[in-house]
């Protein structure tokens, strides 16, 4: 499914971000296409920022941002998240007062497809989410909110998913799963993937290009395959 | 039709609870689904009220009623409407404690504007002129005939809280009320489904305040007070927003007592109504309300969790 050198679904130009005018993405240009992009970097580094940029959550404060070929650099996050980009954030991913069914059920407000047929995919992807289904979310643990949280944002039928560290302080076992679950989504759905991640072993493991962030700029972008660990060291300032 | 069994206490007394049921169902939209603390229900309401008043009494109308009250009733109508989006909108990025000030402030500039630009609303020494918008006969029948519209406008308030409750509109609300950031990414207008919630609720009290003026055809600002407020929060805090009887049962229990059981059933001084009574119950108001506040330690909002509702809704 993996197709690098296909049409880009998501390019970015000299984009910038950041807080209360303090600049944290400083200048990005990325090229994301049909693949499994993963955006390394160190603590503090901006993958969050980035991500949430990307997505329209944070306003840029300058540069181009095109989804599917349209500048969406103005466009707010409903309206893109509506034309096709999912978006899992590292904390707070769920919506708490409702139950995982509800939470399944509001993420396909959108779309065309028959809500029951989509939550029965995810079902599938996630079993656990199926005998979990009425329990309210804010009672879930850590690991099940981050199922729920992918399997809501699966429900808008995206062609890009953001993933922010979506094992972050997960047990080894729900780790493995999880990447397993990523590459299956990204093989089965076509759906692309940019992957925020501090774990570098796990995250080149089913990336197909990898850009390590440094300092909120882009230190390098490569090929999964072949990416040193010395450029690695270099980019986490190791 | 025999009405010796309603007198003006009471009407008055079932006009007041079925109102305040009418803005507590409003509050739960707002503050329960949604999460927008508003601690301004009397201003909205009281905006409607003198907006109303004041275009019927000032205005030189060419017509007189039907037209004359429809127009200025919905004008007052409109004008809360509008308000509740520009407070909204205002408030918009405000935590909980800025939106609880910010809705609070609003209603305390609507007494101020009452009270001083007595051009228009004769201030302190209240408005008169107002009338009914249909002539029955003696003034109980008409009276009880605007009681009985009110309950009919508040059944069609339930109703329309009811439908929200079941629809995908009020699964986002709750979405929005609970994360606004993340129903962001769902790929609807997540501020504007809120802003539209808020909109739609304050111009409903200002449709309460219009009715609640034309029973009294007398408008006062000693009305503007937090005494309302307190009493539509106290009223949904009481039932709890487990379900959508809640709020209606939590006002009976409170506003009823007060303005129901202890006004017309029990014998009391008539001396008491005027002061005492009134004290009585903000004390009582507020002493429930702090009661509620320490027993269930998650506060107000936390304890507005909708979920039973919502479970009820899945059928478990
Ligand atoms: N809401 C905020 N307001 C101000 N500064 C912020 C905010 N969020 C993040 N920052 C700052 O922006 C920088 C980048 O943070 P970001 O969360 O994007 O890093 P990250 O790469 O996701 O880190 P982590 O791996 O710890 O999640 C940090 O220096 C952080 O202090
Ligand atoms: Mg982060």
């Amino acid at each position: 499914m993996s197709d690098p050198s296909g049409a880009p679904i998501l390019e970015a130009t000299g984009l910038r971000s950041g807080y209360h005018g303090i600049t944290v993405i400083k200048g990005i240009d990325l090229e994301v296409r049909n693949e499994v992009f993963a955006v390394l970097g160190a603590n503090g580094a901006g993958k969050t920022t980035l991500l949430a940029t990307l997505a329209r959550l944070i306003p840029s404060m300058s540069g181009v941002l095109r989804f599917l070929g349209e500048d969406v650099t103005h466009t707010p996050a409903f309206e893109t998240a509506a034309r096709g980009i999912g978006y899992v954030p590292q904390e707070k991913g769920v919506f708490t007062d409702l139950t995982v069914a509800e939470n399944l059920t509001i993420g396909g407000m959108i779309g065309d497809r028959a809500v029951d047929e989509r939550m029965s995919e995810v079902f599938e992807l996630f079993p656990d989410l199926a005998v979990l289904r009425n329990q309210v979310a804010g009672t879930l643990s850590g690991g099940e909110s981050r199922m729920v949280a992918c399997g809501r944002a699966l429900m808008q039928d995206p062609t890009l998913l953001l993933l922010d560290e979506p094992t972050a302080g997960l047990s080894p076992l729900y780790v493995d799963m999880f990447f397993e679950k990523i590459t299956e989504i990204h093989r089965t759905r076509g759906v692309g993937i940019i992957l925020a991640e501090q774990n570098a072993t796990k995250a080149l493991q089913v990336a197909d290009r990898v850009m390590v962030l440094s300092l909120g700029e882009a230190f390098l972008v490569e090929e999964a395959g072949n990416l040193t660990t010395e450029q690695l060291k270099e980019g986490y300032r190791i | 039709m025999n009405l010796n069994w309603l007198d003006a206490f009471l009407i008055t007394g079932l006009f007041s609870v079925f109102m305040v049921i009418g803005l507590a169902l409003l509050l739960h939209l707002q503050m329960g689904l949604a999460r927008i603390a508003n601690f301004g229900v009397v201003g909205f309401w009281g905006l409607g009220m003198y907006v109303y008043g004041v275009l019927y009494v000032q205005v030189d109308w060419p017509f007189d009623d039907p037209w004359r009250f429809l127009l200025s009733a919905l004008a007052g109508v409109v004008a809360a409407g509008i308000s509740g989006l520009l407070v909204g909108w205002l408030i918009a990025d405000l935590d909980e404690d800025g939106v609880l000030l910010g809705t609070f402030g609003f209603a305390t500039i609507v007494w101020i504007l009452a009270t001083t630009e007595t051009a228009l609303t004769k201030g302190a020494l209240g408005l008169g002129g107002l009338q009914f918008p249909y002539r029955l006969g003696n003034a109980k029948q008409n009276e009880a005939l605007w009681l009985l519209i009110l309950i009919v406008v508040v059944a069609l308030i339930m109703l329309y809280v009811w439908r929200v409750h079941r629809s995908p509109y009020g699964r986002l609300l709750v979405a929005v009320g609970g994360n606004e950031p993340l129903a962001q990414s769902l790929g609807k207008p997540a501020f504007r489904t809120k802003l539209g919630v808020f909109t739609v609720g304050a111009a409903g009290m200002g449709l309460l305040g219009v009715m609640y003026g034309v029973l009294e055809r007398f408008l006062e600002t000693s009305n503007l007070g937090v005494d309302l407020t307190l009493a539509a929060v106290v009223g949904l805090v009481v039932g709890g927003t487990a379900r959508l009887w809640g709020p209606v049962v939590g006002v009976a229990l409170t506003v009823g007592l007060f303005d129901i059981v202890i006004q017309s059933y029990i014998p009391l001084p008539k001396s008491w109504y005027g002061q005492a009574i009134p004290v009585l119950r903000e004390m009582v108001f507020g002493a429930v309300l702090i009661g509620i506040l320490l027993f269930r330690p998650l506060g107000i909002l936390g304890d507005m969790r909708r979920d039973k509702l919502m479970r009820s809704m899945h059928g478990e």
